[in-house]
């Protein structure tokens, strides 16, 4: 039996296999493969818990909060109830992070600032400080150095103005705070009316935005899968302080992976604990 | 307005006045400019009846209208996407994997049943096709959502491409497609390869594979 000759397929030729590394051929503070990420620590270094794949060297995990390390968290990690959720690594050697095989990427700051959704950030140099941002669910990384996030597909930068799905928004360096932005334009006259009255012809999913102005950058991920929300904490109830007092809303609305691991002020028998019962695991 | 792929879960398309674009719904990430969104009742072009055809060949996805001035970038779910570029051919694609496509395309929905009798149902079964698909035509860009990265394959006369029906994204050109089975007693008794049926694409055009036998 003869075959005519095949067509050129489009595979490629450059086929490699898996690429070994050890502790010395490890890259330094740069990306392995798209998804994972290998930190050389010598020193300390914050990152969320569960990131950690694998490492090189003497290190040790420590919660954020204990004992020795309450100096350092008092300096550099100024969210106190977002501390259940950070661990610190202490030592020297090569860490190697992932994320359920989402695209990281590390940003250098410098002397600047950087809002991120607070499930997308995973490690942060100790040389930065970490707090909370007054949009809810978000938390703002402040002065110069280096950290690690996670995004669903490679994130792309944007220049204001611009508006962004709020699902799509990974974060926003130098900005002023994003405002809310409604599109409700075919709702509006005799057959708009109607749709809003019998709920003929649904909603399009995009009549509510993210609007940035000003200069600075807006990153944006390319899907609108979200990842799981990390609790920022509940910021205490004082007039003029928005969401004080609440618990924290974050995005619900029925998104797809938005498994939100919000504190329970409802726990029976906590009495008002509140989310200290959550930071001690109870 | 030919759309350009920024990276492989998002693409950006430019939108001009007086030029429509239909987009999944929720699929919109970002945009610049002034640009608006609004459900389409239809389901894409043509009136109530194209609408109704639409909703029998259950190839009614939601679909909104983006138009306005501006340029917008579009993802989906995480999605892989692909861009194809028609020159006045046509593209035979899943509604639901349609991400956006210009308005100048002419959009019908296409009964597949005719090729193939009762493999023909068989077929559409199995690649999650069912009878009927929707199929673009004309001078425009569309976007496909895939799971996992997309790549194509040449067919040319006389020289079929056989495909894994659940890795079929979608085909472009003058290609009838059939499914062959290599059904065996091994099959039967739940020792077969699982790869007893593959689509046979033969004639003149390119079929879109994604690396991934996960459907959408």
């Amino acid at each position: 039996m003869s075959y005519p000759p095949q067509p050129t397929l489009p595979w490629s030729t450059a086929g490699q296999g898996p690429v070994t590394y050890d502790a010395y051929s490890l890259p330094v503070n740069d990306n392995v493969n798209p998804y994972a990420f290998s930190v050389e620590l010598n020193g300390s270094y914050f990152l969320q818990k569960g990131k950690m794949v694998a490492y090189y060297g003497d290190i040790s995990f420590q919660g954020v909060g204990h004992g020795a390390l309450d100096r350092l968290l008092g300096q550099q990690f100024n969210s106190p109830l977002h501390a259940s959720d950070w661990v610190v690594a202490q030592g020297r050697g090569k860490m190697v992070l992932a994320d359920r095989a989402f695209d990281l990427n590390s940003y250098d700051l410098d002397q600047g600032n950087l809002t991120v959704r607070s499930g997308n950030l995973l490690a942060f140099e100790p040389t930065l400080a970490l707090k909370q941002s007054i949009i809810p669910g978000f938390l703002t990384l402040l002065g110069t150095g280096k950290f690690v996030a996670a995004s669903n597909g490679p994130v792309h930068f944007m220049e204001p103005p611009v508006r962004v799905d709020p699902q799509a928004l990974v974060g926003w360096a130098d900005c002023p705070a994003p405002c809310h932005h409604y599109d409700h334009h075919y709702m509006q006259g005799v057959l708009g009316g109607l749709r809003r009255l019998t709920g003929l012809g649904g909603a399009s999913g995009e009549e509510h935005q993210f609007e940035f102005v000003g200069a600075g950058q807006v990153l944006l991920q390319s899907s609108e899968a979200l990842m799981p929300e990390r609790s920022v904490g509940q910021v205490d109830a004082e007039p003029g302080v928005p969401g004080g007092g609440l618990p924290q809303q974050g995005y619900q609305g029925g998104h797809q992976g938005g498994g939100q691991q919000l504190p329970n002020l409802q726990v029976p028998g906590l009495g008002n604990l509140g989310d200290l019962g959550r930071r001690f695991g109870l | 307005m030919p759309f350009h792929k920024i990276n492989g879960k998002m693409v950006e398309a430019p939108v001009q006045p007086g030029q429509r674009m239909f987009s999944q719904r929720g699929a919109m990430l970002g945009y610049r400019g002034e640009v608006s969104f609004t459900p389409n009742l239809t389901g894409g072009q043509g009136g109530v009846m194209s609408m109704i055809g639409r909703r029998v060949a259950n190839e009614d996805t939601p679909l909104m209208t983006v138009e306005g001035r501006g340029t917008v970038l579009f993802g989906h779910g995480g999605h892989h996407v692909h861009v194809v570029d028609l020159v006045g051919d046509t593209l035979c694609v899943e509604a639901d994997r349609l991400l956006a496509f210009d308005g100048t395309l002419q959009q019908s929905t296409l009964f597949m049943g005719s090729q193939g009798g009762v493999m023909g149902i068989v077929r559409g079964q199995v690649t999650g096709q069912g009878l009927f698909t929707t199929r673009l035509s004309g001078h425009g860009s569309v976007a496909v959502m895939a799971h996992g990265g997309v790549f194509e394959l040449p067919i040319t006369p006389g020289q079929p491409v056989h495909v894994d029906p659940q890795a079929y994204v979608a085909h472009r050109g003058e290609v009838t497609n059939r499914l062959s089975s290599a059904l065996g007693w091994r099959d039967m008794i739940g020792r077969g390869s699982g790869e007893a049926f593959q689509l046979e694409l033969s004639g003149q055009g390119t079929v879109y594979v994604q690396a991934s036998e996960e459907k959408l």
